[in-house]
């Protein structure tokens, strides 16, 4: 096994190893923990308008926050957009002209860097993560790759907790691998069409009724998958 | 179109090259290869094609796996992409049989295309009733399933390995040292492809391009999961609707997809499949 095989496991680990009540704003610290860097947040938007931020760490990134929300720009605005990771790691260099009415404000703020990751699952998209650091530099290649598999996790855990899921739960199922298995997202797909839902809400039902039924998340999909479960039947029984 | 062409013209060179050393010795197989050749000089093509700027990642590699199946005279094959995480995810499969192997070579941890790609180098001509001390699970399950024999080709560009390329066939044979190289330029090409032939290969856009590249598998899934729905269709009923659409229409099929799930595009709207 490569040293990568534990990326998943390690931002797993801090996800879990908090008490049963922990919130976003634990998933905002492990964010900053696992990928090393001096803040983070997590900013909701759709069709290209901000929503709200699910956490931040500190100051610094709630300002990150609350200024793109105002503005409409920087790098989690940017990310959200192109479905891309953007970095400034020189912030407060002269070439830095991406965003000009945000720079000058973060960078009085104290941040030196910035990254940031869209959020999303396939075509579901859900907003940015943001990343700051005080000092200028880019992203070592092993941060940037915490910070990929970083913001996949986040994203599960956003729908996983507009499903009322416990963090403890989700971290769970996301270390037996069962969030990235295909069959979810194709049942996402066949419960959108039974729901006459968007997939994001579809997702959201699945990830719900595997909660409820204490049911893995892919076993649910399965069954749906194969016919045997439908969304729009109050029995929730199979009916063919 | 910047270098449209460039480098893979230099790998179909030195495959052409390479396999004619390796059938300088085989010669009475050059003879009935007349046809192979133009598939497998056909697929390098299509493949330097998507060295441009909107290059359909699901689509090629789906093309390729097509198109192994027909130069190798296989049953199936199949790609695995490395996603950030480190584990290896399945990127497309020629047949639902094979894609239910390879997941399960993937739970289980144990297989040809495993092996392929944490030592980097291929691993062919496995006959899976000889192979059961080494993957007792993998091969009884691919026995199951009806497979015979396996190859894995790594998937790598300068030292770094991304995934493997897997031929699965249902009846016990042998690649050819021919067959292997040929093998081995079309997943040069398809990970060059993969990688945009990024000329300093920065390990973050490595993980860039294929995390995008896993992402586009999962919005197909979801459209799938809609056009089945919407449609009554199976799962490959769906896709090959989704397939034929984009080509109708000469569109992206992750875009296509994506308008699907997004909603901007009505389901009922896609072309129906002639049957």
């Amino acid at each position: 096994m490569t040293a990568t095989d534990d990326r998943l496991a390690r931002i797993l680990r801090l996800l879990s190893s908090d008490d049963a009540t922990a919130g976003t704003d634990r998933l905002c610290a492990v964010c900053a923990e696992a990928t090393n860097v001096s803040g983070a947040g997590i900013m909701l938007m759709s069709s290209d308008v901000t929503q709200g931020s699910v956490c931040t760490t500190d100051q610094v990134s709630a300002l990150i926050e609350e200024l793109q929300y105002t503005l409409g720009e920087g790098p989690s605005v940017d990310a959200y957009q192109t479905h891309r990771p953007v970095a400034a790691p020189a912030l407060a260099a002269s070439e830095e002209v991406r965003w000009p009415a945000f720079t000058p404000a973060v960078v009085a703020a104290g941040a030196g860097a910035l990254f940031g990751f869209p959020l999303g699952i396939g075509a579901i998209r859900l907003g940015a993560l943001n990343l700051y650091r005080d000092r200028p530099g880019p992203l070592t290649p092993d941060q940037h790759s915490d910070a990929l598999v970083m913001a996949n996790v986040a994203a599960r855990v956003v729908i996983g907790m507009q499903a009322d899921a416990p963090l403890g739960t989700i971290a769970v199922e996301l270390e037996r691998g069962a969030d990235f298995q295909l069959v979810v997202h194709q049942a996402a797909g066949m419960v959108a069409v039974q729901l006459d839902v968007n997939v994001t809400e579809a997702l959201v039902r699945l990830r719900a009724r595997a909660f409820a039924d204490e049911r893995r998340l892919a076993d649910v999909a399965t069954a749906v998958v194969e016919r045997r479960l439908r969304f729009d039947d109050h029995a929730g029984e199979a009916r063919s | 179109m910047r270098q449209r062409g460039v480098l893979p013209r230099a790998i179909i060179t030195s495959a052409q090259a390479a396999r004619r050393e390796a059938t300088g010795t085989l010669r009475e197989e050059v003879e009935v290869d007349v046809t192979r050749e133009a598939v497998l000089a056909r697929t390098m093509v299509e493949l330097a094609d998507t060295l441009v700027d909107d290059f359909d990642i699901v689509e090629s590699l789906t093309t390729l796996a097509d198109r192994c199946v027909e130069v190798f005279d296989i049953s199936a094959a199949g790609i695995m992409l490395v996603a950030p995480e480190g584990d290896l995810r399945v990127m497309t499969s020629s047949s639902e049989a094979m894609r239910v192997v390879e997941v399960f070579e993937l739970q289980a941890q144990e297989g040809p295309c495993l092996d392929c790609y944490r030592s980097g180098r291929p691993v062919v001509n496995q006959d899976l009733a000889t192979v059961n001390g080494r993957w007792p699970r993998f091969s009884a399950v691919a026995m199951q399933a009806g497979f015979r024999a396996t190859d894995a080709i790594p998937m790598r560009l300068r030292g770094q390995v991304i995934g493997a390329l897997n031929l699965f066939r249902s009846e016990v044979g042998s690649l050819t040292e021919a067959d292997v190289l040929s093998a081995q330029a079309l997943a040069d090409v398809a990970t060059i492809a993969i990688l945009q032939h990024r000329s300093a290969l920065d390990v973050r856009l490595v993980n860039e391009q294929l995390s995008q590249a896993l992402n586009s598998r999962i919005v197909i899934e979801q459209a799938k999961g809609m056009i089945s729905e919407q449609g009554q269709l199976d799962l490959q009923q769906a896709f090959a609707r989704l397939r034929n659409h984009a080509r109708n229409h000469n569109v992206r099929l992750v875009e296509l997809a994506a308008a699907v799930v997004g909603g901007t595009l009505r389901v009922d709207s896609l072309d129906v499949l002639q049957t």
